[in-house]
C-alpha cells in the first residue's frame, strides 16, 4: 500500500513540472515556421499535403530510417519465431467452428473494397490526407482479411521479406536519383524549375514504395504471429 | 483540449508500467503512453482557426504541419516495438508457461 502512495505521490510531482513547464511548450509550433511550409511547400515539392511534404522531400532522410526500422522489426520477429518443425496456422485465433459465418461472408465482401481504399489512399498521398504509410496499413489489414476467408491459408515469409527488401532498396534508389538530375542527395528528382504539377510523379513513386514496404512488412509480422500460437 | 489531459494519459500509462503484474500489460501500457505522446504533439500544433495542412485555395491559416510528420514516425516505430515486445512475451510463455512477472521471476534458473 505504502508503495502505490509513493508512486502516486511521484507521478503527481511529475505532473507538476509538467504543469509549470506547460506555457513554454505551448508556443513550440505556433511561431512562423509554418508559414514557410505554407507558402513555398507546394512549388518545393508538387504535394498539396505538406504533411507528405515533410515526410518524403524535407525530412526524407526521417522517412527512410522509419521504413527500415519496420524492415528491421520484421527481421527481429521472424528470427525470434523460427522453428524447426512444420508450421501451421494458430487454430486458437481462426477457429472454424468459432468464426461465425456472417463475419466471413462479410469479410469476402469487405477485401475488395478496402483493397481499393488502400490504394486510393497511396495514390493520392499528395492531394489527401494519407500516404505510403496510412495506405500501406489499410492494405495490410485488407490482406488479413484473407486468412479468415481461408483458414488453411499457406504464406511464405521468406518471399515477403525478399520482396520488402528489394522494395526498400527502391525506395532509397529513388530518393538518390536527384544527386544525379540535382546535384544534392535525398530530394526531389525533378529539376528545381520544373511545373509544379510535374513533380509529384517523384510524391507518387515513392508513395508506392513506401505503402509496399509498411504492407508486406505488417503481413509479416501478423503471419509469424498466426504461426507463434500452437 | 488541453495538453494538460493529455499528460495525464501518459501517467496513467506510467502508473500501470509500474503495478502491471502481467507482461502482455506492461507492453499495452507502453502503447498507453506513446499514444498519450502523439495527442500531446497534436495538442502542441493545434490552434483555433487553423486548418488541416493541405494546400488549397480557400485555406487561409494552416496548423504546422511537422508535428504531424514526426508522429507517424513515432506511429511506425511504436508498432515495430510492440510487435517485438509482443513476440518475445509468446517466446517467454513457451518457455516458461507463464506470463505473470512474478511467477518468472520466481524460478529458480533465471537467477
Amino acid at each position: 500500500m505504502s508503495r502505490k502512495i509513493i508512486l502516486v505521490a511521484a507521478l503527481g510531482i511529475l505532473f507538476v513540472m509538467f504543469f509549470l513547464s506547460m506555457e513554454e511548450m505551448e508556443d513550440l509550433f505556433k511561431n512562423d515556421a509554418k508559414l514557410y511550409f505554407f507558402e513555398h511547400g507546394l512549388d518545393d515539392t508538387g504535394s498539396s499535403n505538406l504533411i507528405t511534404a515533410i515526410l518524403l522531400d524535407y525530412r526524407l532522410f526521417d522517412s527512410l530510417f522509419e521504413a527500415g526500422i519496420l524492415l528491421v522489426a520484421v527481421s527481429g520477429v521472424i528470427w525470434i519465431s523460427r522453428h524447426d518443425f512444420e508450421e501451421r496456422n494458430a487454430h486458437f485465433m481462426l477457429d472454424k467452428y468459432k468464426t461465425p459465418e456472417l463475419f466471413v461472408t462479410l469479410s469476402r465482401f469487405v477485401f475488395p473494397l478496402l483493397l481499393m481504399l488502400g490504394f486510393f489512399i497511396i495514390l493520392n498521398g499528395h492531394l489527401t490526407p494519407g500516404g505510403g504509410f496510412q495506405g500501406g496499413a489499410v492494405v495490410a489489414t485488407a490482406i488479413l482479411l484473407l486468412y479468415y476467408i481461408n483458414l488453411e491459408r499457406k504464406t511464405d515469409i521468406s518471399l515477403i521479406v525478399a520482396v520488402v527488401k528489394f522494395a526498400y532498396l527502391g525506395i532509397v534508389l529513388t530518393a538518390s536519383i536527384s544527386l544525379i538530375t540535382r546535384g544534392e542527395i535525398f530530394t526531389n528528382f525533378m529539376a528545381v524549375d520544373a511545373p509544379t504539377m510535374s513533380k509529384y510523379i517523384y510524391i507518387i513513386a515513392l508513395d508506392i514504395l513506401i505503402g509496399i514496404n509498411v504492407a508486406l512488412c505488417l503481413w509479416a509480422i501478423f503471419t509469424a504471429f498466426l504461426k507463434e500460437g500452437r | 483540449m488541453n495538453p494538460v489531459l493529455t499528460f495525464i494519459v501518459v501517467l496513467i500509462g506510467l502508473y500501470g508500467l509500474a503495478t502491471s503484474k502481467n507482461i502482455i500489460k506492461s507492453v499495452f501500457c507502453v502503447t498507453i503512453i506513446e499514444s498519450g505522446v502523439i495527442l500531446l504533439f497534436l495538442n502542441f500544433a493545434n490552434y483555433e482557426g487553423g486548418a488541416i495542412p493541405i494546400v488549397s485555395e480557400d485555406v487561409a491559416a494552416i496548423v504546422d504541419p511537422l508535428p504531424h510528420a514526426l508522429m507517424i514516425t513515432t506511429i511506425v516505430i511504436g508498432s515495430a516495438v510492440t510487435a517485438l515486445a509482443l513476440i518475445i512475451c509468446i517466446k517467454v510463455f513457451h518457455h516458461y508457461g507463464s506470463t505473470e512477472w512474478a511467477q518468472i521471476l520466481r524460478r529458480e534458473d533465471v537467477k
